[in-house]
């Protein structure tokens, strides 16, 4: 799969010609603080079109997709360092890999474009989907014009946790506030990360 | 005679498959095989669509599709999903309606939601 190297504004607004209905809304969705991979799942719900009643699958209906912060999504767990993207050069030996972390750096729009891309059923239409997902890793986007309406994500289902991650996480707690004392009045201010928690 | 009619049914096939009569009697076979098995098919897939549709018309007013069906059978509503999903494409109001009865009748079984935990990235 071809890596983009980094974010183009123009790119993002190009290719907009091929498109042909414009009776499809523009929805926008916020990543900022949304789960990755269930975000990407309800925008390959949208971008084919299988919110509406008029669904037909030889056809592509989709919305237009605007994902906005796109460099605020989040994943649970440990994927942060330990999730890895592959990719085969097709020469013999050159299996590629890049992490998680290392992919945010360089291009955080193509995490989401990826988890939708690979949601997507594999047909001739995924390309013109694809074509319909616009990906904007801040808040600016080359769209202001045009008649936009923001997706309400429905509300998330958080399970309980597990015994071991809660004394894990209850650990931590008790740990944080042990620093937060002794670093009240002789360190300076050193700002500590939060711990990571396991939703 | 049978080639005539071969060819008859080659029409639009690829390649020499439309016009070469060993090679286009394979393939004729195999579309008349097709066209068997997909007659059948054909069924399967137009009520796997027509329950795509509904489901897609029940969320946009809050309800899934397997609570919806729940409660029209509990109000003996004997409607289809052809008859469903086409109330759905173009009878908005109707379908509306038959979502409230559905409601009324099975309100659902959803779970408390808790507030979600924000992850810092």
């Amino acid at each position: 799969m071809k890596m983009v190297n980094a974010f183009n504004m123009k790119r993002a607004a190009a290719g907009l010609r091929r498109i042909n209905l414009d009776g499809l809304r523009w929805r926008v969705f916020d990543a900022k603080g949304q789960v990755l991979g269930r975000l990407a799942s309800q925008i390959a719900t949208v971008v084919q079109g299988k919110d509406k009643p008029t669904y037909t699958p030889n056809r592509d209906d989709g919305d237009m997709c605007i994902v906005l912060n796109a460099k605020d999504v989040c994943v649970t767990g440990r994927k942060l360092t330990d999730k890895v993207y592959y990719w085969h050069t097709g020469y013999v030996g050159h299996l590629k890999e890049r992490t998680f972390k290392d992919q945010m750096a360089k291009d955080p729009t193509e995490v989401i474009r990826k988890a939708v891309l690979r949601m997507l059923p594999r047909n001739k239409l995924r390309d013109d989907r694809d074509r319909k997902l616009r990906i904007f890793p801040g808040s600016e986007h080359p769209f202001g014009d045009r008649p936009l309406e923001p997706y309400v994500m429905p509300p998330r289902r958080v399970r309980e946790m597990r015994p071991r991650e809660r004394r894990a996480m209850i650990r931590e707690q008790k740990k944080a506030e042990l620093q937060q004392q002794n670093n009240d009045g002789t360190k300076k201010g050193k700002k500590r990360e939060a711990p990571e928690e396991s939703a | 005679m049978n080639k005539d009619k071969i060819f008859k049914l080659a029409k639009g096939f690829r390649g020499r498959a439309k016009n070469c009569i060993r090679i286009a009697r394979e393939r004729v076979e195999k579309a008349l095989q097709y066209s068997y098995r997909d007659r059948r098919n054909k069924k399967r897939d137009m009520r796997s669509l027509w329950i795509q549709r509904i489901n897609a018309g029940t969320r946009q007013h809050g309800v899934n599709y397997g609570n919806f069906m729940h409660g029209l059978m509990k109000e003996n509503i004997q409607l289809n999903r052809k008859v469903l999903s086409e109330l759905s494409m173009h009878e908005p109001y109707s379908f509306k309606a038959l979502v409230d009865i559905s409601k009324n009748a099975f309100p659902g079984n959803k779970n408390v939601v808790i507030p979600p935990r924000k992850v810092a990235v």
